[in-house]
């Protein structure tokens, strides 16, 4: 298959690779970990763990995506071996099964920001029922079936003429709101009292290990490092393009929109939140909805005295939100689409084959919450064992010849040391597999039946579904390898 | 604000949003250099 569609320029690239990593997760999930966590305390290993796992594992997917111009599972095997194409199936997967709940999520993004435009939002007497009667009703899947489509016609529109473009539009427009809305928020009167949580460290929490755990979850989360969405986007890099720089920008923008994020949620809710401000911000009731669909909307209706200024704050805010989520969700769809492209469908018969069935599994998420939970705490803690699989295929190709060959291979505008080499053998495994005990060990106490499949958040639900799964892709890898090189001319 | 919180801040911001500064003013460079070298 000759690969025939790039990216028109690095901005187009660039803007698009932001647009999957800067999602939901850096608005509303930020915010609660650094609550959670000690507030400025958080923030020192969150920028360490930014340079020892998220900048590597994007620099990795930008080059094995350049340089197999295959999905995962093509990507893997060529990387690592013919042998390892399930673990390039197991990230597929692991994007896969979060794409079909995150459409539900975006669903609801998408619906608040109709509430806010309609003005419903501010006739509420009592948000959380505003929320409950909304979840509990047919509207989430409504909603979820309008953010499907509305991506999946994105992505049948093609790379440049879908995905670049929505993307260029997104993209810039988000970050455009988020500055504004920084401005509006720390300009509210006693919005420094948020600042100042923000930012000052609590020494004690840095000798807790849960401190720098959560830190490397949220870098592990809202950069999109190791999800497989990057490696899939740089299959239409042009060939004279960079790698490390443009990883390293991604990275960087992507945690700069957290801060931005981080500010702006801080300095709104310690302004006008009064004082269980930091209980709101830290308990975010269930799949961390309560922060911003039911706490956020209850301060915007505060802002001013204006209803007009404040409708206009809410719409721009979930607007923003919107934007970052459907841009990922994009993302996701594109990689579970190239997948079946991989193996000799055509692309549009993909799109509609994804879409379809994008749509009817993640019914379930979006008609009982709990699901949703369980497949969020399920495939979100899968995607550590999916980045230590891409550091593994690295490893097991060589990882000094994949830095000479392919990461400062023709198109690099900065070369990287060996520095590198010793990240990618040594570091990033070394996360992986502590993160991975750490919550092994942790979590047979906050579940008395920890072993019980059928919980939504324990141990046994996730080693059940990871070993159908793992189980199933190890078993077929001859048939999914064979079947993906097959097409490969 | 006390010191500390204010050298957290600086450090914090002035890595992530000096990264990005860092970088994208390379990147400005280096693609300035590619159209002037084609």
């Amino acid at each position: 298959m000759k690969q025939s569609e790039f990216f028109t320029s690095r901005w187009g690239l660039i803007l698009s690779t932001l647009g999957i990593a800067v999602g939901t997760g850096n608005i509303w999930r930020f915010s609660r970990v650094v609550a959670q966590n000690g507030g400025g305390s958080f923030l020192i290993p969150w920028v360490i763990f930014l340079l020892i796992w998220s900048v590597p594992l994007i620099i990795a997917e930008f080059a094995i995506g350049k340089s197999t111009r295959l999905a995962p599972i093509g990507a893997i095997a060529k990387t690592a071996g013919s042998k390892f194409g399930w673990m390039g199936a197991f990230i597929t997967f692991v994007s896969t099964a979060i794409m079909f709940y995150y459409s539900v999520v975006t669903g609801w993004c998408i619906r608040y920001l109709f509430s806010a435009i309609s003005g419903d939002l501010f006739n509420v007497s009592n948000h959380i029922n505003y929320w409950n009667d909304f979840s509990s009703s047919n509207l989430p899947i409504i909603f979820h079936f309008i953010a499907m489509l509305f991506c999946a016609i994105i992505v049948y529109r093609g790379i440049v003429n879908g995905v670049e473009k929505i993307n260029r539009i997104f993209v810039s427009s988000l970050l455009i709101i988020l500055v504004i809305l920084l401005i509006r928020s720390v300009t509210l009167p006693n919005a420094s009292e948020g600042l100042k949580y923000f930012f000052t460290p609590d020494w004690n929490y840095l000798l807790e290990y849960k401190v720098w755990l959560n830190a490397l979850t949220q870098n592990a989360w809202d950069t999109g490092a190791g999800w497989g969405l990057i490696l899939t986007y740089a299959i239409y890099m042009k060939k004279k393009e960079d790698i490390s720089l443009n990883a390293a920008l991604i990275g960087f923008g992507n945690n700069s929109v957290s801060l931005i994020a981080g500010m702006m949620i801080f300095s709104t809710v310690f302004a006008l939140g009064g004082a269980d401000a930091m209980d709101q911000i830290s308990q975010s009731g269930p799949a961390n909805t309560g922060i911003t669909f039911i706490y956020l909307p209850l301060l915007f209706s505060k802002m001013s005295g204006s209803i007009i200024i404040n409708t206009i704050f809410a719409i721009l805010f979930f607007i923003a939100l919107s934007f970052a989520a459907i841009t990922s969700l994009i993302s996701m769809i594109e990689l579970a689409t190239r997948t079946l492209i991989d193996f000799g469908i055509v692309r549009k018969k993909a799109i509609v084959v994804i879409s379809v069935s994008g749509f009817l599994l993640g019914l379930p998420s979006a008609i009982d919450i709990n699901f949703l939970i369980n497949q969020d705490w399920v495939w979100g803690v899968g995607l550590i064992l999916s980045g230590f699989f891409i550091a593994f295929s690295i490893i097991k190709y060589g990882v000094n010849k994949f830095r000479d060959e392919i990461i400062n291979g023709l198109g690099s505008d900065i070369k990287i040391g060996r520095w590198y080499n010793y990240i990618i053998r040594f570091v990033v495994p070394l996360q992986a597999v502590v993160l991975l005990l750490w919550w092994l060990i942790s979590s047979t106490t906050w579940d008395p039946e920890w072993w019980n499949p059928f919980h939504a958040e324990n141990l046994g639900t996730c080693l059940a579904q990871w070993f159908v799964v793992l189980s199933l892709f190890i078993l077929t890898n001859k048939f999914l390898v064979k079947y993906t090189f097959k097409n490969i001319v | 604000m006390n010191l500390e919180t204010i050298l957290t801040a600086v450090l914090v911001v002035g890595i992530v949003w000096g990264g990005v500064v860092f970088f994208l003013s390379r990147a400005i460079k280096y693609e300035r250099t590619k159209v002037e070298k084609d």
